[in-house]
């Protein structure tokens, strides 16, 4: 049997290594790489959940188990342990498709061209291997990996107050994530459990007292929500975002925003369901703010980009509230809706960028009419923003559609506030394209020209997953299905 | 006695013994070359390193380890009182301190090779870790602040051998008088533990302790004999004159202290407080804070917490406003004693094993940064941060080598000095109850921590230097005379920098060998005792 989690993160690690090597070869380095994984992964799909070392000693259902003896004393088992279920298998899928996505953008990236790519892959790398970890000391590590990249691509290639907004990322993230880890060795030893292992934990962290769980859950809560953003803790988000660099946008909104939820799911809602029952009001109410301060923070915006991060806190509210039901069909509603939203908020910044470059302004009022100037970069802002607002046959209806679902299944008619919102969601995408996309044309320099070849195909590659997953949601669904989570087939 | 039963526990003492008077001895022989002296003390110490990797158990080294057979973690038969005994947790220590003072020694070997003083720098460098074996093994207060005194004696002087810097002599001075107080203190808090418990020896203690209790005889010995030693380990509020001394002291000498011999003041209080179990009532059974009538044990236990967050958090916040190089490395020098000191609060085996790997990791790094700064000193460079801008692009190795050492102090990942911070910090949660927030504590100023060496990453790596800010010839310009950083270093210090910077990276990928072995360790010393 081939250990192929492992084969990955060989290929990345090397992959990152040469990269940051590579000098001015460097975008060839991490193209290669980012093909090479991306072919890994299908390996990973074609498989699942059949692959032929399948392991079921460890938690029933996680696919590709591997695990080796790290550290070993006494009374600290720390294991390099890996798996894939289909929550993380999707989450997989998203890291390579953004990656490549982010490689192709920037292939002209002239400031240090071998530190961007290779900081570019490093964060990839963290998020991949914070995929499959199932030990707390690897998640961990794989946690902080992603941190540092990114605190170094906003803060040496982002905009005029990249120092500040660097900075606030990374006290925001790094405060919270030593929150995180006190919960989770917390939940290793009060729990006994016999290693730091996944299983080990979800072995005995049922017989914690209510109580317990629930202080952990907020603790876990805590350090995965700022990921998230939740609201009130998601100011670092607008700042990190606009100072960022495109690519440095794009894998924050597409990828970063995942792993607090990936986290939550994890390392909370599966291991501590007592916890998450007790605190399951505290989580309705700081999703119900989430949805609504993020949606009308979104509607008073002029930066196009500055619209696009808000509009992610609205999204990962309804995340937060799908995964707080409790329910499967909430769980499953949560996953898709991170992948749809990794696609998207990648292609909207991408967008975004490319009428920055193009325009000199990301100020919605200031241009207008730009459909005949820049006809490509207008279909794609199109295609982005009809994706954002949940039109059928692309990517986000049938996410959307699944968590209104689920919330009318669990709550009943707590639905209209989502429903609502997605309603002023709607509103505010449709309202930008009228300002920018149609009527005369306004503030287009007379140098405007449409988009590079490669700006306009990272794009395309989204919009083709957009409009796949659109038609045939099925697909992320099967997978998602045959994972371990308490009502899901497979259990 | 047959001679290898005696000599065989002692041969690193003898060892270092014989390196000290072989170095005299070439003095007065008119053999005072760098090279050679040095060599001896480095020879001796590695030696002497081999020997006590041997005895812990290393299996590659078995043939070394039969010397001292069957003398490492001997149960002491009731009533005896020896005055020093052999613990695995001891000799792990012997290998902190023979590894700081071989490192010292190698780097100290590429100064000018015709220095004044070389002869008494090597030769008290040889006798200060000979103090120091001595601690470990010491089973008797009287016996063990001897031991301490003899270190301190050794390093006064080291402070001060070049005998003509005027700061140097400075730092010695007050050194000597902030160290003869604090053996005072010490001497006098022995003195009234003699008079509670009629005897000074720890076995003796230990046996006795529950009987005696907690009255105010016994209160008032250990709060001196914590404030002697602390002035040693620089734990707040008693950490005023580290900086000066570290700062005034020859770099190398500082590297040594740091290093070594602060830990003989964190060693000692393992000893005193662990020793005879003093937070475990006797017969508590498994849980250390359960039990016990008199409760004054978890009263030093808060009021040793509250100094170990006290030392942190200002060690961190004190180094955050430095400008200088070295008085930033010495200011969290006193913060990473904080971490250390959490084990001894917490009086567990993992705790133990958490706080000894921190030293363990410390020596490596501090020693590694101070030898660094020495040499990077030694090719010109000024005492500011910022007259290290550019260094790291136009030495990358050494600028690699001295990151991965900040990076470790930092406690990033991969490095040792996350593991030993993960260990600890790990250890305090498992002892759950108060000790969680000592975790969170610590974790917070390890995350402050990361800003100041962040900060000479930054300068190192990313600010270009101003053209007149490096001296020409040394290090600025094409005069550069090759990648490899022994140039302007010196193959030896070049040779301690990377063994440093390999171990940091090794043993934070791997730990488990070392931490196998401090584990057991400690789990032998928290229930067998000095």
């Amino acid at each position: 049997m081939i250990p192929l989690l492992s084969v990955i993160v060989a290929t990345l690690a090397a992959g990152t290594v040469l990269t940051f090597l590579a000098g001015s070869r460097a975008r060839w380095v991490a193209l290669a790489t980012t093909i090479v994984f991306l072919a890994e992964v299908a390996a990973l799909f074609a498989a699942f959940p059949g692959w032929p070392g399948y392991n079921s000693a460890l938690v029933p259902g996680f696919a590709d188990g591997e695990s080796y003896s790290w550290i070993s004393i006494a009374w600290m088992h720390v294991n390099y342990t890996v798996g894939v279920d289909g929550i993380s298998l999707v989450l997989i899928l998203l890291t390579a498709v953004l990656q490549l996505a982010t490689v192709v953008y920037s292939w002209e990236e002239q400031k240090r061209p071998a530190a961007y790519f290779g900081l570019v892959l490093l964060t990839c790398f963290g998020c991949f291997g914070v995929f499959i970890a199932l030990d707390v000391l690897l998640f961990f590590l794989f946690w902080e990996a992603v941190l540092i990249p990114m605190f170094f691509l906003i803060g040496y290639w982002g905009g005029p107050q990249r120092r500040y907004a660097a900075l606030k990322f990374f006290v925001y993230t790094h405060v919270a994530s030593i929150v995180m880890l006190v919960g989770m060795l917390a939940l290793v030893f009060y729990s006994g459990a016999a290693s730091f292992d996944f299983s080990a934990i979800y072995a005995s962290a049922r017989g914690l007292s209510s109580v317990l769980q629930s202080f952990m859950f907020l603790a876990l809560f805590f350090g995965f929500g700022v990921k998230f953003p939740i609201v009130p803790f998601h100011t670092w988000l607008p700042d990190a975002h606009v100072e960022a660099p495109t690519g440095g946008s794009v894998l924050l909104a597409g990828l970063l925003l995942k792993l607090g939820a990936y986290g939550l799911i994890r390392w909370a809602v599966e291991l501590l369901p007592s916890g998450l029952h007790t605190m399951q009001p505290v989580l309705y109410v700081v999703a119900f703010v989430s949805i609504i301060w993020g949606s009308v923070l979104s509607l008073s915006q002029r930066d196009m980009k500055r619209l696009v991060a808000y509009s992610s806190i609205n999204h990962m509210g309804i995340v937060l509230l799908a995964i707080a039901l409790d329910s499967s069909l909430g769980l499953l509603a949560a996953v898709l809706l991170m992948f749809a939203h990794g696609i998207v908020s990648a292609l909207l910044f991408m967008a975004s960028g490319s009428v920055h470059h193009t325009f000199g302004t990301r100020d919605i009022p200031a241009v207008g009419g730009i459909t005949p100037t820049t006809p490509t970069l207008s279909t794609l802002i199109m295609v982005g923003s009809l994706a954002s607002l949940g039109l059928p046959a692309l990517i986000s209806f049938p996410a959307e559609f699944t968590a209104l679902l689920a919330t009318w299944n669990t709550l009943a008619y707590w639905v209209f506030v989502p429903l609502i919102i997605l309603v002023v969601t709607a509103g505010f995408y449709l309202w930008m394209m009228q300002r920018m996309l149609f009527g005369p044309a306004r503030g287009i320099p007379s140098t405007a020209h449409d988009v590079p070849w490669y700006e306009g195909a990272a794009m395309a590659i989204l919009v083709a997953f957009t409009v796949l997953f659109g038609i045939l949601p099925g697909l992320l669904v099967n997978v998602i299905m045959n994972s371990p989570i308490h009502g899901f087939p497979g259990t | 006695m047959d001679l290898s039963s005696f000599a065989g526990p002692f041969l690193p003492e003898i060892l270092l013994l014989a390196g000290t008077l072989l170095i005299f001895l070439l003095d007065v022989l008119g053999i005072r070359r760098i090279e050679v002296t040095g060599a001896v003390a480095a020879g001796a110490s590695a030696l002497a390193l081999l020997f006590v990797v041997a005895d812990l158990g290393f299996a590659p080294l078995a043939f070394l380890a039969n010397l001292s057979a069957g003398q490492v973690d001997v149960a002491i038969a009731p009533g005896a009182t020896p005055l020093y005994a052999f613990t695995s947790l001891g000799l792990v220590f012997q290998g902190i301190f023979l590894t700081a003072s071989f490192l010292v020694a190698l780097a100290s070997m590429s100064r000018p090779s015709n220095e004044r003083g070389a002869p008494i720098f090597f030769g008290l460098l040889l006798l200060a870790t000979l103090g120091m074996l001595l601690v470990t093994i010491a089973s008797d207060l009287i016996f063990l602040l001897l031991s301490v005194e003899i270190v301190s004696i050794s390093t006064y002087l080291l402070v001060a051998y070049t005998r003509k810097d005027v700061r140097s002599l400075e730092a010695a001075m007050k050194f000597y008088i902030i160290g003869a107080l604090s053996t005072t203190l010490s001497f006098f808090g022995a003195s009234l533990l003699y008079g509670a418990y009629g005897t000074t020896n720890l076995f003796a203690i230990r046996a006795v302790a529950g009987s005696v209790g907690y009255p105010v005889l016994v209160l008032l010995g250990y709060g001196f004999l914590i404030a002697g030693l602390a002035f040693k380990a620089t734990l707040v509020p008693f950490h005023a004159w580290a900086v000066d001394v570290y700062d005034g002291a020859p770099t190398d000498v500082t590297a040594f202290l740091t290093g070594g011999s602060k830990k003989v003041g964190l060693f000692a209080i393992f000893l005193v407080f662990l020793g005879p179990v003093l937070f475990v009532a006797p017969g508590a059974g498994g849980s250390p804070f359960s039990g016990g009538t008199v409760n004054i044990g978890p009263v030093l236990q808060v009021t040793l917490a509250i100094l170990a967050v006290l030392t942190m958090t200002v060690g961190n916040v004190l180094a955050l406003l430095q400008k200088e190089m070295k008085r930033m490395l010495a200011y969290s020098s006193i913060s990473q004693a904080g971490y250390m000191l959490i084990g001894i609060v917490i009086g567990t085996s993992p705790a133990l094993t958490g706080a000894t790997l921190q030293m363990f990791a410390n020596v490596f790094m501090k020693t590694g940064v101070f030898l660094v700064v020495a040499g990077v000193t030694a090719l010109g460079v000024g005492p500011l941060i910022d007259d290290w801008k550019g260094l790291g692009t136009r030495r990358p190795l050494l600028g690699v080598a001295f990151g991965l050492m900040l990076l470790s102090l930092a406690g990033v990942p991969l490095t040792l000095g996350f593991v030993s911070k993960f260990v600890l910090f790990s250890s305090a949660v498992e002892a759950q109850g108060y000790f969680v927030w000592l975790a969170v504590a610590g974790l917070l100023n390890s995350a402050l921590s990361v800003f100041y060496y962040a900060r000479v990453l930054k300068v190192m790596f990313f600010d270009r230097p101003e053209p007149d800010a490096l001296p020409t010839g040394a290090v600025a310009g094409g005069s550069e005379p090759s990648l490899l950083a022994a140039g302007g270093l010196g193959y030896a210090r070049a040779t301690a920098i990377a063994l440093i910077a390999v171990a940091v990276v090794a043993f934070g990928v791997y730990p488990q060998p070392v931490l196998g072995a401090i584990s057991n360790a400690a789990q032998h010393f928290i229930h067998v005792g000095p």
